[in-house]
């Protein structure tokens, strides 16, 4: 356990205790108490990571390896943003409101607890803890489409959880200890790899079932449309990707795919990759719901990282990391907007909306950013982690992973396209008529993470020092 | 500044000062633009007579730079070109029907700088992109004439023709300059190219073609009578009777004598083009019942002969070239330039409804017997010497034939000039031009300068030649030929007899044609088997751009827009319907149905372990 960063742990797991009873009488202290903490620990963070000092000097001065810094920041950002809308969003006499706040906070605590962790014991409680939280989260409104979607979330993933601890033990036999360090040394060393690797391969499936990757992905577009609004912007936005995606990388490099060890393993998670981009791309073309079309979106994205991880050179690492926050950023803004529509219009099917941006413009625009950024239109953020991933597949001789890559992005483009023409442009139908723009505090998360997403297009420079930064601790 | 700039800026500048003047404002215009022509020619005349300094400006790399260079040729092609220009922009002081003034200035005055770099430029890429930059305002030139449909289709027969072959020009500079290693004229000049092998002679054969395209030989004549329908009289006596054969018989010669040393193939070749464009020409001239149509087609035939004469490869066939592109370009322009004030007088140019104009015209009638007989080869007049070099430089080398055929063309010549002087200016003078008046001054004064031009250069052949052709050809390190001024020898009395008979034919046309003199040619464009010849000429059946535009063009676009749809198909119907299918089936997959995504479930992680575990 990283302990610089500790207190981003157990600060939240502290205010998610304290809620219930603090808010037993007044419901409105719960929002306010969540968001404070999560405020104050990304005001924290950014001053760890931003001041310009750290900046001027190449981020040398962040302490550990970088890249739990980052997502615990991608945490608490998006975090934020949530219980911010959700402080909003929830209706007034709603009963469980204390519960909600508390568990997101739970959950922000446990995918602290995944980044930060170094060894795969912990990592897998902290997993285990997040998806009780989501399971839970996912019912907030008690509808029937989100039990439906928590149960299959909950028993489509629950081969996972076997899976990986199986693989622990093996991996316990095998090398004695589960610590990050331990299995990094071995693979760096001549020793044969034998059941380490198989052991490697049982854990690295079950985290590819929790991210979703295709033929595992079945249960996101339900989990994903049937959850409460908000809480499909935190699942998609960042839970999924901690719970499973980032353990993909963090495997990745511990694994050390670039140095032709465990090549059938990257082989394998390069072709997933590529599979999920495909499907998911090609099934959310003919998608007619907002949000499923978004979770679709959502599986060929962590294709590509998990593509990028997959191949494992430095520049596919910092490809994957990056797209990682990016798909945080954007996956988020799209999510809450699906949210804000839900609100507003009453509906997220894509037949019946049409010409929004005249009736909600803020919801319609920032969306087009965030759609056109997942699509890799410079100069915005997207752009730049799928140049990097497709560089790294092309300088590493796969041209044909490389170019198609390229072409599903442009699959991408398409049915976002499809989307921004059914959903924000157009003439306005009769859900847009008597849809007014949502209010201000909603609308300020989406406007920040846009302004964000347009901000690390355009700082790309900064970034991509930070991220060679961590490409070079995590992998040397 | 290098004063070698200034026939080539002064004019540019000129003319793009011209478009910020009033349309309002009166004469302000014309003067500019003769102001600008007059100085240009003043500078010019400065560097005939002491050359100035090359100017060589770096351009895309060591290899390709921009350098003009006045050698004796380029000298005299930009005096004649500056000449040719001051001439015309006081001749339109007052001609009507040239379309809007400033655009016509502006045009006439682009032209000029353009003509002028292309004939000074030592490095064939920067005489490409003059010589391109002339087709620009070839369009524009013909297409502001006349506010009608039918200008604009002619500027766009022309610009295609001349676009094409300056694509061919284009592509030859670029085989040139890639076999010789430079672009530089005087270097590539210094080792010359042979036409050994295939690809040089490609080269030479594509030159060719750009230049006497340009010059107007057959087969791309035809835009040339159709402009002078559907543009002006000034236009006519400015680009096709003089720009347009100066520069093309200009680089015609370079390529023929100074890049390239051809070889017997290619003199013949040069020879017969001459020759059938001399025959072809002057039959269409012969049977013309419009003034301007009747000039143009003679523009064209007497290009055949400047083509012969370069053909034949030897001094004194080159000369005679070179002298009669000048001498042409003097009476051709002369030649238009009375058509221009006749239209402008007598409201028509119709030959029959045209008659007895001489005494009206008094000037104008003179100025047309000149530069007629001087086109027609009447000793001692400038067509008769530059002819006579052409003859002899023709039978110098031993091809009798074509020494023939351009006799033949020179007696159709002047039996079409005897039609054309007598049904304009003499015979009976219709009802409705009894009342016609000289044309004003300002445009007899370059026509009167230009008949003396060829008086002056017929009785006094020597200076010209000496002057400007001479030189020329020790430019081209062509040795000195032996060239004689009038003498009583058997070419001479061949050209009697040439009058003789063209007289006789004139008498025997008017006995057919019931004395009318515009009928004077029936008895041959009504001779059996010509009869129908000319009913399809005159059905433009032999004319390339219409055929292609026919026949070729619908074909090839159709083609075009199959082979576009299918490209369309390709990569828009395919990918979209086939990207629909596979959209389709996933989603209709994902039905929600649990058992199945469970089964998919296991089944990947079943896969998954085996192949993890080592299983191929």
């Amino acid at each position: 356990m990283d302990k610089g960063l500790l207190a981003y742990l157990l600060i939240p797991l502290l205010s998610a205790v304290i809620i219930p009873f603090a808010a037993r009488s007044r419901a409105r202290l719960a929002d306010i108490l969540a968001n404070v903490t999560l405020l104050a620990g990304l005001l924290n963070l950014a001053w760890l990571a931003l001041r310009p000092s750290v900046i001027a000097g190449g981020f040398a001065d962040i302490p550990g390896d970088g890249f739990s810094l980052l997502l615990v920041g991608a945490v608490y950002l998006v975090g934020l943003c949530v219980t911010f809308f959700s402080a909003w969003f929830m209706e007034d006499g709603q009963a469980n409101r204390p519960a909600y706040y508390s568990l997101i906070l739970a959950s922000v605590s446990a995918m602290t607890g995944v980044v930060t962790t170094t060894d795969f014991f912990t990592l897998y409680v902290f997993i285990e803890v997040l998806a009780v939280t989501s399971f839970a989260l996912i019912t907030t409104d008690e509808s029937t489409k989100g039990i439906e979607g928590a149960l299959k979330y909950f028993f489509l993933t629950f081969p996972a959880s076997a899976l990986i601890i199986v693989g622990i033990s093996i991996l316990m036999l095998s090398l004695g200890s589960l610590s990050f360090e331990t299995l990094r040394i071995f693979m760096a060393s001549d020793v044969p790899p034998g059941p380490v690797t198989f052991a490697a391969a049982l854990i690295m499936l079950g985290f590819l079932i929790k991210s979703g990757v295709v033929p595992f992905h079945a249960w996101t577009p339900d989990a994903y449309q049937g959850a409460y609004a908000p809480v499909s912007a935190h699942l998609a936005g960042i839970v999924t990707k901690i719970s499973g995606v980032y353990a993909v990388v963090k495997l990745a490099t511990l694994l050390r795919f670039f140095d032709g060890r465990a090549a059938a393993l990257s082989e394998m998670l390069m072709f997933l990759g590529l599979l999920s981009i495909a499907v998911g791309a090609l099934a959310a073309l003919r998608q007619k719901d907002f949000k499923r079309m978004l979770a679709f979106s959502s599986i060929s994205q962590v294709g590509y990282i998990v593509l990028a991880a997959g191949l494992g050179t430095p520049l596919a690492i910092m490809g994957a990391i990056f797209h990682l926050v990016n798909h945080a950023t954007f996956k988020t803004v799209l999510f809450l907007n699906s949210a804000s529509l839900e609100k507003s219009a009453g509906t997220t099917d894509m037949e019946k909306l049409g010409g929004m941006e005249h009736s909600m413009p803020w919801t319609s625009w920032t969306s087009v950013i965030a759609l056109l950024s997942t699509a890799g239109v410079p100069p915005l953020s997207g752009f730049w982690s799928k140049l990097l991933i497709i560089l790294a597949l092309w300088e590493a001789g796969l041209r044909g992973y490389a170019a198609l890559a390229l072409l599903f992005s442009l699959v991408t483009l398409a049915y976002f396209m499809v989307m921004q023409r059914k959903v924000f442009f157009g003439k306005k139908t009769q859900a847009a008529e008597s849809a007014p723009e949502v209010g201000a505090p909603l609308l300020a998360p989406v406007v920040l993470m846009s302004a964000l997403i347009v901000a690390l297009g355009l700082l790309f420079p900064y970034f991509y020092a930070y991220a060679k930064m961590v490409a070079e601790r995590i992998l040397l | 500044m290098n004063l070698i700039l200034i026939p080539i800026v002064l004019p540019i500048a000129s003319a793009l000062a011209l478009l910020f003047i009033s349309e309002r404002t009166k004469y302000l215009k014309e003067l500019l633009a003769i102001g600008a022509a007059v100085v240009s020619l003043l500078a010019a005349a400065n560097i005939f007579l002491q050359p100035p300094p090359d100017l060589t400006l770096r351009w895309l790399g060591s290899w390709l730079a921009f350098s003009l260079h006045a050698d004796n040729l380029s000298a005299f092609l930009l005096l004649a070109v500056s000449l040719f220009s001051a001439a015309i922009s006081v001749y339109s002081f007052s001609t009507p029907n040239k379309g809007p003034a400033k655009w016509f200035f502006f045009n006439l005055l682009m032209t000029q700088g353009f003509a002028a770099g292309a004939a000074l430029s030592d490095n064939l890429v920067a005489m490409l992109f003059f010589w391109e930059g002339l087709l620009v305002f070839l369009y524009t030139f013909i297409a502001l004439s006349q506010d009608n449909h039918a200008a604009r289709r002619t500027a766009m027969k022309a610009f295609l023709i001349n676009g094409v072959t300056d694509l061919c020009l284009l592509v030859g500079i670029t085989i040139t300059a890639y076999i010789a290693g430079t672009a530089s004229m005087s270097e590539i000049s210094r080792d010359k190219l042979t036409l050994d092998y295939g690809w040089s002679m490609f080269a030479y054969v594509l030159l060719m073609i750009g230049a006497v395209s340009k010059a107007g030989a057959f087969p791309f004549h035809t835009w040339i009578p159709d402009a002078a329908t559907d543009s002006s009289a000034s236009f006519m006596a400015y680009v096709p009777a003089a720009i347009d054969k100066l520069l093309g018989i200009y680089f015609l010669a370079r390529a023929s004598v100074y890049l390239f040393s051809l070889n017997g193939t290619m003199q013949l070749v040069l020879m017969s083009l001459g020759a059938v464009t001399i025959l072809v020409a002057v039959m269409m001239a012969f049977v013309q019942k419009d003034y301007k149509r009747l000039l143009s087609y003679h523009a064209v035939s007497q290009t055949g002969y400047m083509i012969l004469g370069i053909g034949t490869l030897n001094p004194i066939g080159i000369a005679g070239g070179l002298f009669h592109m000048i001498n042409h370009a003097t009476y051709k322009s002369c030649l238009f330039m009375t058509a221009g004030s006749v239209e402008r007088q007598a409201g028509t140019t119709d030959l029959s409804r045209l008659g007895g104009l001489f005494r009206a015209m008094p000037v104008t009638g003179v100025c047309f017997l000149i530069a007629a007989a001087a086109i027609s080869g009447i000793a001692p007049l400038n067509g008769f010497f530059s002819k006579e070099l052409v003859y002899k430089g023709t039978l110098d080398t031993g091809y009798t034939v074509f020494f023939l055929a351009a006799e033949l063309g020179s007696f159709l010549t002047l039996a079409s000039f005897l039609k054309l002087g007598h049904s304009v200016f003499f015979g009976d003078c219709p009802e409705g031009l009894k009342d016609a008046k000289e044309a004003p001054f300002s445009m007899l004064l370059p026509m009167t300068a230009l008949a003396a031009i060829c008086v002056a250069f017929g009785f006094g052949a020597e200076l010209p030649l000496n002057w400007l052709v001479v030189p020329s050809l020790a430019g081209m390190n062509i040795p000195n030929p032996t060239m004689s001024g009038f003498h009583l020898d058997k070419l001479y009395f061949v050209s009697l007899i040439v009058i003789l008979a063209a007289v006789i034919n004139h008498i025997l046309g008017l006995a057919a044609g019931g004395g009318k003199a515009s009928k004077a040619s029936d008895h041959i464009h009504y001779a059996p088997v010509l009869k129908e010849t000319y009913a399809l000429a005159e059905r433009r059946a032999f004319d390339i751009y219409e055929l292609g535009m026919d026949k070729a063009v619908p074909a090839v676009s159709r083609l075009l827009f199959k082979a576009d749809r299918f490209f369309d198909w390709v990569i828009d119907t395919a990918p979209s319907s086939m990207a629909g299918f596979l959209g389709g089936t996933a989603s209709r997959f994902h039905n929600g149905s649990y058992p199945l995504y469970m089964a998919l479930t296991i089944a990947g992680a079943v896969i998954y372990i085996l192949l993890a575990g080592g299983l191929k």
